[in-house]
C-alpha cells in the first residue's frame, strides 16, 4: 500500500516547493508524495492532499501550460498524459499520481523548440487566444501516437473534448492533418516498401 | 481559397506566421491566473443564489475560523470604499434610468450572482471554504424574467427609479413616410423574433491580480481585460484612488468576445481591498462563475415589418425592439440595441425608416456586448423576414435578395437610418457564395428527398449581410450620447540599430495585433516585420488608448499605426535629405531606403537615417532628435465589412436533430493585411453565430435561477458539432483609411445565424415552416414538426 | 465542509488491501476515474476525511473471459476507453457504442464501469446497455463477494445497492449469441448528457429480445410489451431478422409507441418529458432496426 500522509493544513500553497529537502515520506502523518513529471521527482510535501494535480502542476511546481477553465473535465485546457493516457489534469487528485509518469505541455518535443504539431499549429492559423492551445497541443499529440491516420471524423472526435472559442477548430483540424500527412510521408520515405500502402495519405 | 491582393515586394497581404504564437503554444505566455505573487490573498465573492430578495443580514464570522482565511467583508463594509458606482458610460438618452451599482449589493440582489460579501485567504481552496462558511439571510421578493412582464412593471426591481423602463429610444427619420409607405405597399411582412441571452464563455475565465506598493500608494492591476485604458480611467472614479496611480496591464488574454469590455465588481474590489489590506489581492473566475458574473449577450425581443411594392421592392422598414437590460447597467449596456438600430435595412435599397427601442430591467445577469453586439440581432431579424417577403411576391432567396440589393454603383450610399455606406459589392458576394456551395446539385438533392419523403430533409438557408463596425466616430459617438471618443493612438519610434518600435493602444486578446501591426509598419518602412516590436496593453508603456473592441482595431488602430509611420518616414526624409545634401522632393523612399531621383548611388537606408537620428549630430537646424511620430487618428466614418454565407443543414424530421453539412462564406473586408488572421476570425466568428442557431441559450427558470451554469449544461460547440467551413473572399476597399480596411473581428458571427435557421425552415418548409426560434434544439424542431402536422407533442 | 478536514489518501495496490481498507474506514470516498468526485472535491462541496484510489489495484481491471461459464468479465475499473477496443467492442458492441457517446476522450480515459454504476446517475450511458444484457454486477467487500443483477443493482436516482463498505468488483455478462444496439439522442454529439437513450439485444439463443431505455426513468427501464412485440415481429428462423411485412403492418411503429409508453420521464432544463416520451421510441426502433435488418 502506498500511503500519502494527512495535511492538516497547507502553509503558503504558492510556494514553490524544494525539491531538496529530506525524504518524510514514510512518516504517515506527515503529508508528503512524490510526482514524476517531464522526467524529473517533484517532492510535493505540505500540500493539502485534496488538492488537483492541475492545482500543483501550476501552483507547485511552476507548470503553467494546463489551463484551468472549467476545474469539471468539459474544457479540455489542463489536458495532461498520465502514464501515456490522456487525462484532464483537474480531474486526477495528485496525491494519488504518485509513480506514474506525467507528460504536460512543457514536456513534449524531448528537447526540441517546438513540436511538429506546435510548428503546424502556427502555419496554419490554428493560434487565436492561444488559452485553450496548450491543452490542444498535448492531446494532438496523444492522438496522433495511438492513430497515425485519423480521418476528419477522427479528428473531430479526438479534439471533442478540447473547446476553443476562437477559432472554430477549422484552422486546428488543417493542422492535424498537415501534421498526419507529413508523418506518413517521413515514414513512407524512411520505409520505402511500405510506401505503397500509404502513398495517398502520405501525398500531402 | 482567399484571395490575395499581392501588394509587390510588400508584406500586406502575405500568410505571415504569427508572432503571438511561440509563447502560446508552449505555454510560456502568461496569462492573469499565470502570475503567482508571493504573499497574495486569493478572494472568494460570495454570491446570492436567488434573483431578487432583501438582504436580511450576512454573517462572515463564520469564514474567519476556516484556517487560511485572513478577512472577509460584506457590502455594507466596504461601502465607505468606493467613491462611485460602477460606471456605465452610455446614457444614451438624457432621462435613462440606471441605478446605482455597487461592487457588493449592501440591501437587495437583483440576480443570481450578485456579489454580496468577499473572503480573502491564503490559498484558492481555503478561500472557496471560507466563502461556503458565509452565512446570508435573505427575503425573497417575486423575480422577473420575462420582458413584458418587465414592462408591465408589476414587480419594480429598482424601488428608486419607480418602474423598470430604463429607456426608449427612436430613430424615426419621417414618420409620415413610413404611415404612407404602410398604407400603399402591395406586401407587407412581419417578424417575430427573439434573441436569446448568450453566455460569451470565453476560454479563459476572467480573473484580477492588484499589487499594491502601499507606501507610495500606487497600484498594478493585471486584468484579463480587452480594455485596459478605459479600466484605468473608470476604476479611478470608482474606487477613488487617483488615475496616475493605476497601471493596468492586460498580460495574455485569452479571448474576450466583448465580455471582457467591462468594468467589473471584481477589479474595483480587488483593487480596494488591494488599498484596505496593503497585500496582493487575485481573483480568478471559475466557469460557473463566468456564467452568472460575468455579462451576457443577446437578450431582445424583435418585431420588424417590411412593406413591399408588388415586384419585392421593399419600400419601408419598420422595427420595434423590446431590450433586456437584466438587473444593472454596465459600460455599455444600453448602448447595444443602438449598435444595430441602424442596420434593421441591412443590405437593401430602403428609402423609408422606423426603429424604436425598449429597454427594460430584469432579475438575471447584466447583459453588455457580445461578439457583434446589436448588429447580430439587426442582421437575424431582416435577413429572416425577408424570406417571408420572398414567399409572398413567390420568388426565392436569392431572386428577392437581387431586387433589393444596394447597386455596386451607389457607393457611397446613404441609408434611410442616416448612415453612408463606404463601399460595398453585395451581389458579386450573392453570386460567388452560390457558385461555391453547388446550389444546383442542392436543391435537387432537395427535391429528391421531398419526393421520397426521406426522413432526413435538406435545406438551404442564406444570408448576406453588411454590418458598420471600426467604433467610431468620435462625433458620431457624441450624437448617440457615449461618454468617449472612439480614435486610436498610435507610436512608431526607429531605434538606434534600427529596429523599429511601435506602441499601440489596441490591446488584443487573441487578434494578433502584433503580427499585424508589424507587417504594416514593415511595408511602410521596407524592413522585416521581425524588425518590429508592437508594445500594447499596459498603460504605463501605451498611456494612450481605447483598446479593442467593435472590430475597431485595424481600421482605427491599424490606421493610426499607419499614420504614425509615415510621419516617421516624413521626418526621416528631412534627415536624409540634409544628410545627402540634396532637396526633400528630389529624394525617394523605396526598399528601405532614401534615395536621389535618378541617380541610385545617392542613398541613405533608413538605419542609418536612424542612427543620424539618434546621435544627433548632424541634423538640420531646429530639427529634434530622433525617429519618433505618433498619430491619434479618429475615424471619419465608420467601415462596413459585407458578404453572403450559405448553409446546408439536413434536419431528422423524427428526432428534429439539425446536422450542419457545409458551410460557405464569402466575406469582405477590405483590403487583407494578413489573411491567415482574417481565416481565422471569419472562421470563429461563423461558429459563434452557428453557435447561437443551434446549441447556445442562457436558461432561467420562472424564480430567475439560472440553469446552464456548466459548459456541460451551455452548449459550447465542440469540434465533432461542425463541418469544414468553405470560406473565400472578394476585396473591395474602404474608401475612408489610407490602408482601405474594413473591420473583420464579428462579421462571422454577424451574417451566420440568420443562414442556419435560414437553411431550417427552408428543410421544413413544405411542413409550412417558415419560423424556427433559437436554439433549434432537437426538441424545438420536433415540436415544430409535430405541430405542423397536427400531431398533439403529448405531455407527461 | 471546511477547510481544515485532514485528507488521507490511499492507494491500495491490491483488492484485499482495498477491502480491509474500506472495512475499517466505511466513510472513505472511492475514487476512480475521478469525473464525479474531483469535480465536488475542486468546487469545496465535499470534503471527505479520506480517499482510496483503485488505481492502482490490478484486479478491478480490463476484462476476461471466465474459462468455465463463458461469461464475459469486466472489471470495475475498465475505463470507456477499453470498451472501445476492438476486442471487446467486438464481443460488445452496444457497450462499445454507449461508451463512445461518453464525453470526450479525456473523460473516456478516466471514467470507469465501476464508477458509472455506484453513480447510478439516470443519465449513465453504460446502465441501459449493462441491463439489456442481463449483465450481474460483482460487488466485494470484507464480507466476501455477492452478485446483484444490475437491475436490482441501481435502486433509484443516484441511489445503489452498495453498502458503505463495498466495491463494484466486475460485471458479468453472460455470452450469449446476440446482435445489440445503443442509441443515444443529446443536444450535440459530443459531451453531452443524454435526452434519452435505448439499449436493443436481440438474443438468438433465447429467442427474444430486450429493450432498456436511459435517462427516462430514476433507473434504467426494460419495455417489456415491446419486448414482446419485437419477438413476434423477428423471423428467428431466419436469424432474428424483422419479417418482410413487419414496416408495412406498422409493427416498428407500435414499437416504438409501446417503448415510449414504458419510459417514465420527467421534464427538467435539458429536456421536457414528451420529447423524452417520444424520441425514446424514435431512438429503440432505429436501434431494433439496425440490429434485425
Amino acid at each position: 500500500m502506498t500511503t500519502a500522509g494527512r495535511a492538516d493544513q497547507p502553509d503558503q500553497p504558492d510556494q514553490p516547493d524544494q525539491p531538496d529537502q529530506p525524504d518524510q515520506a514514510d512518516q504517515p502523518d506527515q503529508c508528503s508524495y512524490t510526482l514524476s513529471v517531464n522526467g524529473q521527482e517533484h517532492e510535493l510535501r505540505g500540500a493539502w492532499m485534496g488538492e488537483s494535480l492541475l492545482y500543483v502542476l501550476r501552483n507547485r511546481l511552476g507548470l503553467p501550460g494546463a489551463k484551468n477553465a472549467c476545474e469539471q473535465g468539459e474544457c479540455g485546457s489542463c489536458s495532461v498524459l498520465v502514464d501515456g493516457e490522456l487525462v484532464c489534469s483537474c480531474l486526477v487528485l495528485a496525491a494519488t499520481a504518485g509513480g506514474r509518469e506525467i507528460v504536460t505541455v512543457e514536456g513534449l518535443g524531448a528537447g526540441e523548440r517546438f513540436t511538429d504539431v506546435q510548428v503546424a499549429f502556427t502555419e496554419t492559423g490554428a493560434v487565436q487566444c492561444g488559452f485553450c492551445t496548450p491543452g490542444l497541443i498535448v492531446t494532438v499529440h496523444d492522438l496522433l501516437e495511438r492513430n497515425p491516420r485519423p480521418s476528419e471524423l477522427e479528428i473531430r472526435e479526438a479534439i471533442s473534448g478540447n473547446l476553443c472559442r476562437c477559432t472554430g477548430y477549422g484552422r486546428i483540424l488543417e493542422a492535424v492533418e498537415t501534421v498526419r500527412d507529413a508523418r506518413l510521408a517521413a515514414a513512407s520515405r524512411a520505409a520505402p516498401v511500405a510506401a505503397g500502402a500509404t502513398r495517398q495519405e502520405g501525398a500531402g | 481559397m482567399t484571395a490575395t491582393q499581392a501588394a509587390p515586394g510588400g508584406v500586406l497581404g502575405q500568410r505571415l506566421l504569427r508572432k503571438e504564437d511561440p509563447a502560446l503554444l508552449t505555454g510560456e505566455a502568461q496569462f492573469v491566473a499565470d502570475l503567482n505573487v508571493p504573499g497574495a490573498l486569493h478572494a472568494v465573492i460570495v454570491r446570492s443564489p436567488v434573483a431578487h430578495a432583501r438582504i436580511l443580514s450576512v454573517d462572515v464570522s463564520p469564514a474567519m475560523s476556516v484556517p487560511g482565511v485572513v478577512a472577509a467583508f460584506t457590502g455594507k463594509d466596504l461601502e465607505g470604499e468606493w467613491a462611485g458606482p460602477l460606471p456605465c458610460a452610455w446614457p444614451v438618452t438624457p432621462d435613462m434610468k440606471s441605478p446605482a451599482h455597487l461592487p457588493l449589493a449592501t440591501d437587495k440582489v437583483c440576480y443570481a450572482g450578485d456579489g454580496v460579501a468577499v473572503v480573502l485567504a491564503t490559498s484558492e481552496y481555503a478561500a472557496r471554504d471560507g466563502g461556503d462558511a458565509v452565512a446570508v439571510e435573505y427575503d425573497p421578493l417575486p423575480a422577473v424574467v420575462d420582458l413584458d412582464d418587465a414592462r408591465s412593471d408589476r414587480v419594480v426591481i429598482h424601488d428608486e427609479l419607480g418602474t423598470n423602463t430604463s429607456y426608449v429610444w427612436e430613430l424615426t427619420p419621417d414618420q409620415a413616410a413610413v404611415d404612407a409607405a404602410f398604407a400603399d405597399a402591395a406586401h407587407t411582412v412581419h417578424g417575430h423574433y427573439v434573441q436569446q441571452r448568450l453566455i460569451p464563455s470565453a476560454i479563459e475565465p476572467r480573473g484580477v491580480l492588484v499589487i499594491p506598493q502601499p507606501f507610495n500608494g500606487e497600484y498594478t492591476l493585471y486584468s484579463a481585460t480587452q480594455i485596459p485604458h478605459i479600466l484605468k480611467v473608470m476604476l479611478a472614479l470608482t474606487v477613488g484612488v487617483p488615475e496616475t496611480a493605476i497601471r493596468v496591464i492586460a498580460p495574455a488574454v485569452g479571448g474576450g468576445f466583448g465580455s471582457k469590455l467591462n468594468v467589473y465588481a471584481e477589479e474595483a474590489l480587488a483593487l480596494a481591498l488591494a488599498r484596505k489590506m496593503r497585500r496582493p489581492i487575485r481573483w480568478i473566475e471559475t466557469r460557473s462563475e463566468a456564467t452568472q458574473a460575468t455579462i451576457q449577450g443577446r437578450g431582445q425581443i424583435q418585431d420588424i415589418e417590411l412593406a413591399a411594392d408588388a415586384e419585392g421592392r421593399i419600400t419601408a422598414v419598420r422595427v420595434k425592439l423590446l431590450a433586456d437590460m437584466g438587473a444593472y447597467l454596465q459600460l455599455v449596456t444600453p448602448g447595444v440595441p443602438l449598435l444595430g438600430a441602424f442596420l434593421y435595412s441591412g443590405v437593401y435599397d430602403v428609402p423609408v425608416y422606423s426603429f424604436s427601442c425598449t429597454s427594460v430591467f430584469t432579475n438575471m445577469t447584466p447583459t453588455d456586448a457580445y461578439r457583434g453586439a446589436g448588429r447580430p440581432e439587426a442582421t437575424y431579424a431582416i435577413e429572416r423576414v425577408i424570406e417571408d417577403l420572398a414567399r409572398a411576391v413567390g420568388v426565392d432567396s436569392a431572386e428577392i435578395r437581387r431586387r433589393n440589393f444596394i447597386k455596386a454603383e451607389q457607393f457611397p450610399y446613404s441609408s434611410a437610418a442616416g448612415l453612408v455606406y463606404d463601399s460595398g459589392a453585395y451581389e458579386q458576394a450573392l453570386d460567388r457564395a452560390l457558385e461555391l456551395s453547388g446550389m444546383d446539385g442542392l436543391r435537387a438533392e432537395q427535391a429528391r428527398r421531398r419526393e421520397s419523403g426521406d426522413r432526413v430533409q435538406l435545406g438551404i438557408g442564406i444570408s448576406s449581410y453588411m454590418e458598420m463596425c471600426g467604433l467610431a466616430p468620435s462625433r458620431v459617438l457624441a450624437s448617440l450620447n457615449y461618454t468617449a471618443g472612439g480614435w486610436e493612438a498610435a507610436t512608431v519610434r526607429l531605434l538606434p540599430t534600427g529596429k523599429v518600435q511601435v506602441v499601440t493602444g489596441t490591446s488584443p486578446h487573441g487578434q494578433g495585433h502584433e503580427t499585424s501591426w508589424s507587417m504594416i509598419v514593415a511595408d511602410r518602412l521596407g524592413v522585416g516585420p521581425e524588425d518590429v516590436e508592437v508594445l500594447h496593453s499596459d498603460t504605463a508603456i501605451a498611456p494612450y488608448g481605447l483598446d479593442t473592441y467593435g472590430s475597431r482595431s485595424l481600421s482605427v488602430g491599424g490606421v493610426a499605426v499607419a499614420i504614425a509611420t509615415d510621419r516617421v518616414i516624413a521626418k526621416a526624409k528631412a534627415i536624409a535629405a540634409h544628410q545627402l545634401e540634396i532637396a526633400e522632393e528630389d529624394l525617394e523612399f523605396r526598399d528601405g531606403a532614401f534615395t536621389a531621383k535618378g541617380t541610385p548611388e545617392r542613398s541613405m537606408p533608413l538605419g542609418a537615417v536612424a542612427f543620424e537620428a539618434f546621435t544627433a549630430h548632424n541634423l538640420p537646424d531646429g530639427l529634434e532628435p530622433n525617429l519618433e511620430a505618433s498619430s491619434h487618428f479618429d475615424p471619419p466614418n465608420f467601415t462596413f465589412p459585407f458578404g453572403t454565407h450559405v448553409c446546408v443543414v439536413e434536419v431528422d424530421t423524427e428526432t428534429g436533430l439539425v446536422s450542419l453539412r457545409s458551410y460557405t462564406a464569402v466575406d469582405d473586408c477590405g483590403v487583407q493585411v494578413n489573411p491567415l488572421i482574417v481565416e481565422g476570425q471569419v472562421h470563429g466568428g461563423i461558429t459563434q453565430g452557428v453557435a447561437q442557431a443551434l446549441f447556445e441559450e442562457a436558461v432561467y427558470d420562472e424564480d430567475g435561477n439560472p440553469k446552464t451554469t456548466t459548459l456541460m449544461d451551455y452548449l459550447v460547440p465542440a469540434a465533432s458539432e461542425l463541418p469544414s467551413y468553405v470560406t473565400d473572399s472578394t476585396v473591395t476597399p474602404s474608401p475612408t483609411n489610407l490602408l482601405g480596411v474594413k473591420g473583420i473581428g464579428e462579421a462571422g458571427t454577424i451574417g451566420s445565424a440568420p443562414a442556419v435557421i435560414n437553411a431550417i425552415c427552408d428543410a421544413l418548409a413544405p411542413l409550412g415552416i417558415h419560423d424556427m426560434a433559437m436554439p433549434a434544439t432537437p426538441e424545438r424542431v420536433w415540436r415544430s414538426i409535430s405541430e405542423a402536422r397536427g400531431e398533439e407533442a403529448k405531455g407527461s | 465542509m471546511s477547510y481544515d478536514c485532514a485528507v488521507s489518501v490511499r492507494v491500495p495496490d491490491s483488492l484485499e488491501e482495498l477491502v480491509t481498507g474500506l472495512a475499517a474506514d466505511p466513510g472513505c470516498e472511492l475514487l476512480a476515474g475521478g469525473t464525479d468526485l474531483m469535480v465536488e472535491i475542486n468546487f469545496g462541496r465535499r470534503r471527505p476525511a479520506s480517499i482510496m484510489s483503485l488505481s492502482r489495484v490490478t484486479e478491478l481491471k480490463g476484462w476476461s473471459e471466465d474459462a468455465a461459464t463463458g461469461e464475459l468479465v469486466l472489471g470495475g475499473a475498465l475505463t470507456y476507453t477499453e470498451m472501445l477496443q476492438p476486442d471487446l467492442a467486438g464481443r460488445l458492441p452496444a457497450l462499445a457504442q454507449a461508451a463512445r457517446t461518453v464525453g470526450s476522450p479525456q473523460i473516456r480515459n478516466a471514467g470507469t464501469l465501476g464508477g458509472n454504476l455506484a453513480t447510478a446517475s439516470p443519465a449513465g450511458d453504460t446502465l441501459p446497455v449493462l441491463v439489456a444484457l442481463d449483465a450481474v454486477v460483482v460487488v466485494e467487500s470484507a464480507d466476501g463477494r455477492r452478485e446483484v443483477p444490475v437491475g436490482d443493482f441501481v435502486t433509484g436516482a443516484k441511489r445503489t445497492a452498495l453498502r458503505p463498505h463495498d466495491v463494484v468488483h466486475s460485471v458479468r455478462v453472460p455470452t450469449r449469441r446476440t446482435r445489440q444496439e445503443f442509441l443515444k439522442v443529446g443536444t450535440r454529439n459530443a459531451m453531452v448528457i443524454a435526452v434519452c437513450s435505448a439499449a436493443v439485444v436481440v438474443d438468438l439463443d433465447s429467442c427474444s429480445v430486450r429493450v432498456a431505455l436511459g435517462s427516462v426513468g430514476p433507473v434504467p427501464l426494460r419495455a417489456h410489451e415491446a419486448e414482446e412485440l419485437a419477438g413476434e415481429v423477428l423471423d428467428w428462423d431466419a436469424g432474428g431478422v424483422l419479417a418482410g411485412d413487419a414496416h408495412r403492418d406498422g409493427a416498428l411503429e407500435r414499437f416504438a409507441g409501446l417503448v415510449s409508453a414504458a419510459s417514465r420521464p420527467i421534464d427538467d432544463h435539458r429536456s421536457t418529458a414528451a420529447y423524452r416520451r417520444h424520441a425514446v421510441g424514435v431512438c429503440a426502433r432505429r436501434a431494433l432496426e439496425r440490429v434485425a435488418a
